[in-house]
């Protein structure tokens, strides 16, 4: 994985039954110190956005509409390094992508005529 | 699940291994009609921002903070990309996932609306309220 990435860096929060088995108040809490997480990376011109997202609809060609579960994160940054979220003791994950501006399948479409070159070239 | 979103709609493509079995002419085309169907919807005002992501990653989880590099779901079920859409409805937001490229390939769109508050929050208060009632 490249260590630096021009195009920034998605963070997904990952997890939706986490929070099952806390009270109301540690909720709460943690909810307040993720606002603040995310304040202060905003605040350090960090992260250019960040979204909540709720339960929502699957559209494929084979099963048609079906309903996924919720709720989960996605948090675009600027730059890598970040303290950590206050929700990861609880049990989430976070998956951490390098977003690029070109489609990967453009750069694959790309490298299979040179990888069958090189193929044809070394046979 | 509400209908509505003020906040708009995020569109999450999962697949990322769903064009292996193609010519790169095809990933090319599928590649132009992704990008023209993209540009359609920022130019009507409809998208309001969207990126593909590179394959690669990391996972950071649990209390001690343990990171560890992807693969990290099944291939079918990885987020290859997405794009968030200016619309008020679910109706719309499905209605412009029907229109994904990739469909026919075998990649799946994600539709989730955007949330105004936390939604672990929402479900705290109103369980609370529930306990007071």
């Amino acid at each position: 994985m490249s260590a630096q990435n021009q195009n920034g860096y998605l963070l997904l929060f990952r997890g939706n039954e986490w929070y099952h088995e806390l009270s109301v108040e540690e909720v709460q809490k943690v909810n307040n110190q993720c606002k603040a997480w995310f304040e202060r990376l905003a605040a350090g011109g960090k992260v250019k956005g960040g979204h909540l997202v709720r339960k929502g609809a699957i559209i494929s060609e084979k099963s048609g509409r079906v309903v996924s579960d919720g709720p989960f994160t996605a948090i675009a940054i600027a730059r890598t390094r970040t303290s950590p979220s206050p929700s990861l003791a609880y049990g989430t994950s976070i998956e951490v992508r390098p977003v690029t501006d070109e489609c990967p399948l453009e750069t694959c479409a790309r490298q299979i005529p040179r990888e069958e070159q090189f193929a044809s070239a070394s046979a | 699940m509400s209908t509505q979103s003020q906040n708009g709609y995020m569109l999450i493509f999962r697949g990322t291994d769903w064009y292996k079995g193609l010519s790169p002419e095809q990933m090319q085309q599928i590649a132009d009609n992704w990008m023209a169907w993209f540009n359609r919807l920022k130019d009507q005002g409809t998208a309001v921002s969207g990126n593909p992501l590179e394959p690669e990653g990391r996972i950071v989880s649990g209390k001690n903070r343990v990171v560890s590099d992807g693969p990290f779901a099944e291939s079918k079920e990885s987020i290859g990309g997405y794009f968030l859409l200016k619309v008020s409805s679910m109706d719309e937001a499905v209605a412009i996932a029907q229109q994904c490229p990739g469909l026919q390939y075998g990649i799946r769109v994600e539709v989730r609306p955007v949330a105004g508050e936390c939604p672990v929050a929402a479900e705290a208060r109103s369980e609370k309220q529930l306990a007071h009632a």
